[in-house]
This record gives C-alpha cells, sequence and structure tokens, in this order.
C-alpha cells in the first residue's frame, strides 16, 4: 500500500502536461501499457458514474417530501429540496439524536479500550523474553481465524447471566482484553523500532512499565491511530453486536437504529425512507471524513492490505 | 538464544543479577499480555468449549440442556433442506461475487494504473463506496434495486427488463451479488497500489520486443499480481461465507419473505435458529460447521502463505 505514497516520479511527469511529448520515449506515460486512450477515460468515466449514482439517489430520497416517500416516486436526481428533513430526524419524530450518542459513546469506548490494552500487549510481545512467549504468540496468530459465529452463542449466555443484556457493555468491555489483529500489528510495528532507545532507558534504571509509558507509547502513535481508525468504523457500522445485546430503541447505535426504524413501520405502510436516508448519511459521513483525516496512518501501517473483499 | 539476540544484556555484568533480571521481565511479560490472555480465556476459549458443549446439546437457554451427542449434526447434514439451502446460498454468494469484485477490481486498477489525468479523482469516486458503512449500503440498494429504482432503470436504457429484485426469491441472490460489486474499489486501490511495485523495466523490455498493451498486461501485470489476488480471494471467501447484515438488512425476513427465504445464507440461518427460535444447540452446531468451511479455506491460504509472503516484501 506504501506505493500510493511513496512514487512521486511519475506523478510529476502525469501533471505537467506540456513537456509530456519531449519526455516521449523515456517517461513512463511513452510506454504503450500505460497510455491513456479515450476508450480509457470513457470506461473510467462510465464506471465512476454508475458507482456515484447510488450515493446521488441517496441524497435525491433524503431530500424527498413525505409525499413522494408515500407513492414511492424517488427521482435519481433530486427534483424538491426538503432541507428540514436533516432537522427533523433530531426532533420528536425520531430518536435520530439519541442513536448518535448511543454510537458515539459505544465507539470511543471501544477504541479507547483497543488502543489501551493493544498497545502494551503488542510491546510486550516485541521486547519482552519470558518462557512460552512463542507459543503464546502462536495462539494469538492462530485466534485470529476463528470465526465469530463460533462464539456468538456462549458469549451471550454469559453476558446474559452477568445481567448485561441491554446494556453497552457487551459491545464495550471485551474491546479493553485486545485482539489479536491488533496486538499483531502493534508488535510488527515495534519490531521495526530501533532497541538503543528502550535498552539506553533500562540502563538508565526505568523499569518496564516507565520504558513502555515514556519511551514506547510517544512512538507507538501512528499505529494506535490506525488501530482506532479499525475499532472506530469497525464499532461504528457493526450491526449484529448491537442486534443481539439491544432491545431498548433509547440504547441503539445509529447503524441498528436506522434499520429498526424500517422495519417496525406498520404493515403496508412503507417507512420514512428520506428520514431512512438521512440516518444513512449521518452513519456514512463520519467514516468517510475519519478515512480522509487519517489514510496517511493506514498506509503508513501498510495494512490495508490484505482486506479487499473483506468488509 | 536470547542474549544472543539481544546485545542490551551485557550491560548487566553480574549472571546472578541476570537470572533475577529475566525472571523480573518475564514477570512483567505476563503482566503486559494479561488483558489479551484474560480476554482469549474468557471471550474465546472458554466460549468455544462451551459451544462445543452446546453443539451436542439440545437447549432453549432458559431450561437444563439435554446431551443428544451427535444428534444435531446428523439432522443437519441428512435432515435439513433449510440447512443445504443456506449452504448453497452461501457458495454461490461467494463463488460469484468475490472473483467478481477482483476481476472488477483488477480491470479498474489496471485502467488507473494508466497515464491518466484526474486520476485521484477517478480513485475517490472508485473506493468511496468501500467507505459507506455495510448497514447504510444495505438500506441505499433498498431503493436502488427496487423495480423501477435507477438500476433497472439503467437496465432499460441497455434494453433490459429489469427483474423485480427484492421481491423474486430467485434475484435476492443476484441483488446481494450487485451490492457487493458496488465495493470493488476496495481490491482496485489495493491492486493499483501492487501494479506501482511492478518494476518499469520489464515494460520497456517487452515494448522493444514489440508486445501489445493487451500482451502486456496478460504477461507482466497479471502474473505480478496472481499472488496477492490470490490471498485476497481467500480472504474474501472467508468474508463472504459469513456475511449477515447484507442478507439481514436488504431482505428482511419479515417484509420480504420470499426473497429472504431465496437469499438465505449460514450466519442469518443460525442466528435466526439462535435468537429466533432458541435453539441454542442446533445453532451452535451450525457455528461449528461453518468454522469447519472456514478452515478448509483458511489452511489453502496458509498452504500457499509463502508465494504471497515473499511477493510482498519483493515489493518493498
Amino acid at each position: 500500500m506504501a506505493g500510493l505514497l511513496t512514487t512521486p516520479a511519475p506523478r510529476r511527469t502525469r501533471e505537467s502536461v506540456p513537456p509530456r511529448k519531449a519526455l516521449r520515449g523515456r517517461g513512463p506515460g511513452s510506454l504503450r501499457a500505460f497510455r491513456a486512450t479515450p476508450f480509457t477515460y470513457a470506461t473510467l468515466i462510465v464506471v465512476a458514474a454508475i458507482l456515484t449514482m447510488p450515493l446521488v439517489f441517496v441524497g435525491s430520497i433524503a431530500l424527498s417530501s413525505d409525499a413522494t416517500v408515500n407513492t414511492n416516486s424517488f427521482t435519481l436526481l433530486p427534483t424538491e429540496f426538503h432541507w428540514e428533513n436533516f432537522t427533523r430526524v433530531f426532533g420528536s419524530e425520531l430518536p435520530m439524536g439519541r442513536f448518535l450518542i448511543n454510537s458515539v459513546i459505544i465507539s470511543l469506548c471501544s477504541v479507547a479500550g483497543q488502543m489501551l490494552s493493544s498497545g502494551l500487549v503488542g510491546y510486550a510481545f516485541a521486547r519482552l523474553r519470558a518462557p512460552g512467549k512463542n507459543t503464546l504468540f502462536l495462539i494469538v496468530i492462530a485466534t485470529m481465524m476463528i470465526p465469530t459465529q463460533i462464539t456468538m452463542i456462549p458469549q451471550f449466555i454469559l453476558f446474559r447471566d452477568l445481567g448485561w443484556v441491554n446494556s453497552y457493555l457487551p459491545l464495550i468491555v471485551p474491546n479493553f482484553f485486545s485482539n489479536a489483529f491488533n496486538v499483531f500489528l502493534v508488535r510488527q510495528f515495534v519490531s521495526r523500532l530501533p532497541s538503543t532507545l528502550d535498552e539506553a532507558a533500562m540502563v538508565d534504571g526505568l523499569g518496564f512499565f516507565g520504558i513502555y509509558r515514556r519511551i514506547m507509547l510517544p512512538m507507538l502513535w501512528p499505529v494506535l491511530i490506525a488501530i482506532g481508525i479499525f475499532t472506530l468504523t469497525h464499532t461504528w457500522g457493526d450491526f449484529m453486536g448491537p442486534l443481539i445485546y439491544l432491545n431498548d430503541e433509547s440504547k441503539m447505535p445509529l447503524a441498528l437504529g436506522i434499520q429498526y426504524i424500517t422495519s417496525t413501520s406498520a404493515a403496508g405502510q412503507s417507512p420514512a425512507w428520506n428520514l431512512v436516508m438521512v440516518g444513512s448519511i449521518l452513519l456514512a459521513l463520519p467514516m468517510i471524513i475519519v478515512y480522509y483525516l487519517g489514510q496517511k496512518y493506514l498506509y503508513e501501517m501498510d495494512i490495508s492490505g490484505g482486506s479487499a473483499g473483506v468488509k | 538464544m536470547a542474549t544472543l539476540s539481544k546485545p542490551a544484556s551485557t550491560a548487566v555484568p553480574k549472571t546472578g543479577t541476570s537470572s533475577k533480571r529475566r525472571r523480573r521481565e518475564a514477570l512483567w511479560f505476563y503482566l503486559f499480555v494479561s488483558p489479551w490472555m484474560i480476554g482469549f480465556l474468557v471471550f474465546l476459549f472458554g466460549p468455544m468449549i462451551a459451544s462445543l458443549y452446546y453443539s451436542m446439546t439440545d437447549w432453549d437457554s432458559f431450561t437444563d440442556p439435554v446431551w443428544v451427542g451427535f444428534q444435531n449434526y446428523v439432522t443437519l447434514i441428512t435432515d435439513d433442506p433449510r440447512f443445504w439451502r443456506a449452504l448453497w446460498h452461501t457458495f454461490y454468494y461467494a463463488a460469484v461475487s468475490v472473483p467478481l469484485g477482483l476481476v472488477l477490481g483488477l480491470w479498474l486498477a489496471n485502467l488507473l494504473n494508466k497515464q491518466v489525468r484526474a486520476r485521484k479523482l477517478l480513485r475517490t469516486l472508485i473506493y468511496l463506496p468501500t467507505l459507506v458503512p455495510l448497514v447504510a449500503t444495505a438500506m441505499i440498494f433498498r431503493q436502488v434495486l427496487a423495480p423501477n429504482g435507477p438500476f433497472n432503470d439503467a437496465l432499460g436504457l441497455l434494453g433490459i427488463s429489469g427483474p423485480s429484485w427484492l421481491l423474486d426469491g430467485d434475484w435476492a441472490t443476484p441483488a446481494l451479488i450487485v451490492m457487493s460489486a458496488w465495493s470493488a474499489g476496495a481490491a482496485t486501490v489495493l491492486l493499483l497500489a501492487a501494479m506501482k511495485g511492478i518494476p518499469k523495466e520489464l515494460y520497456e523490455a517487452a515494448e522493444v520486443d514489440g508486445a501489445g498493451g493487451v500482451r502486456q498486461f496478460w504477461s507482466i501485470t497479471l502474473p505480478h499480481l496472481t499472488p496477492i489476488i490470490f490471498f485476497n480471494l481467500i480472504m474474501g471467501m472467508i468474508g463472504a461465507f459469513q456475511v449477515f447484515a447484507q442478507v439481514y438488512i436488504l431482505v428482511p425476513k419479515g417484509k420480504l419473505p420470499a426473497a429472504y427465504a431465496g437469499a438465505e445464507t449460514m450466519v442469518p440461518y443460525l442466528f435466526d435458529e439462535a435468537f429466533g427460535n432458541y435453539h441454542m444447540g442446533y445453532a451452535s452446531a451450525i457455528s461449528w460447521l461453518l468454522f469447519l468451511v472456514v478452515l478448509v479455506f483458511t489452511l489453502i491460504a496458509f498452504r500457499t502463505a509463502r508465494r504471497w509472503v515473499f511477493y510482498e516484501t519483493e515489493v518493498k
């Protein structure tokens, strides 16, 4: 993934258009495999338009009047502009504001839990020596391939017996115990850092926790931010967890809440699609913003690597 | 071995203090990894054992479980058409959606890898859908795939009269596949980055030898990408076997029963058995069969790991 950021050379030749002809025969633009034909542009523009269409359609539905919703007569491009829909969702009709707050609470607590725990565990696996460490690390790796569905039912029983059902606790607390993927990331990251600093600190008599807090933690920020982004996108969009554990509408996060609205509309009556789409925009927008603010950390981590197709 | 790999320990002069130090270090190690260890035991290992036990019982989670041995597994495999249908839908979805996403991704990445203007904008537009959370995506496609929605309108422009996707059991799984194709941008960005790592000299040499653009794609670009494509194919399959929210929201059982029956995959079935019918034992058995399927694909991924790991280091 680093390639996206570390290839200034071809980019320069592309942006300086006039001298491109002069470069013919040397720059990569002259090679047949990299030559853009009108067909290239036509295809890319058509595909980009098709992929953007659903997003435009969401906007159009979100701006529709209730009458349009009831007759289900949406148009691809917006023909009416009911901007008040964006304030209506926070009014008395829908608890969208509550959903949003719930999402923020659950996500931020989960992010804090993962950042606190994964950093510590990953550092220990990378730097400290102890008998049995390699076996433990093998277990860490092995747990990555266990599908969550295996533990779903017993975990539900466990949390039910603890009286945690219909609270945020089952969604938040497990994050304070790190997870294999994040531990792996931190461990890889720490292994790449020079060990001279923490060795010097050790000679100066700093304890292991002191080394972690004063020396490692300031250097771990890039990987911790990447972990924070992963955890945030995961919990923000998580549907199954809240679906299993939360019953009260007032406790639901946005991802479950907008589905709940569509499922509870009276029989034969269509859900308030305009407001549902406003909810969908509220659900998607923070993730798009977070991605664009944080993408340099994600690329630095070199990890978006394995995840195409897995969402 | 540890002393050799870490020269710092030479800073500690006496061997007596060194062994004491080492014990202290081990103690700190176990203290530091305790969050993971506790989490592993309480949220993973314990539940796995419990799940294995549940899968051998008949249990509604309120009364005492009744031991039935392998009966749940036997019933699932020999006497449960709904399970086989769910398994078939899962394979159908995985076998079409994952290769489709990668082929689309490869095709788009190859186009974006050319000297196109506004590449950044085009890449952003193609990648944007992958940032939309699943729940929102499914909500959007409920409308996009409506019988008179924009997707059928677009098909109409091509002279195709589109099916009534979400109202028709036979078209529900294809509808899920169409929705998954919207996220082809994930593979595009990934493969585009990998393409940047292919040495330009290879294309120059091919040019000198008179190879055309198509030939260069098949003989240079594709062979360099096969390991990464293969890895993503396996990982994508594992993810696809576990689809849940897509099915649950796009074709809700309550509102679109015909489409749901035509698209139900393994996890929604498991979920319905566990939290709809309270057949906790039976649902646990389904989860273990799902695990078996995922395991087979994971093992394939690991057996072939050397191929793609080697390539990754090669790029850097």
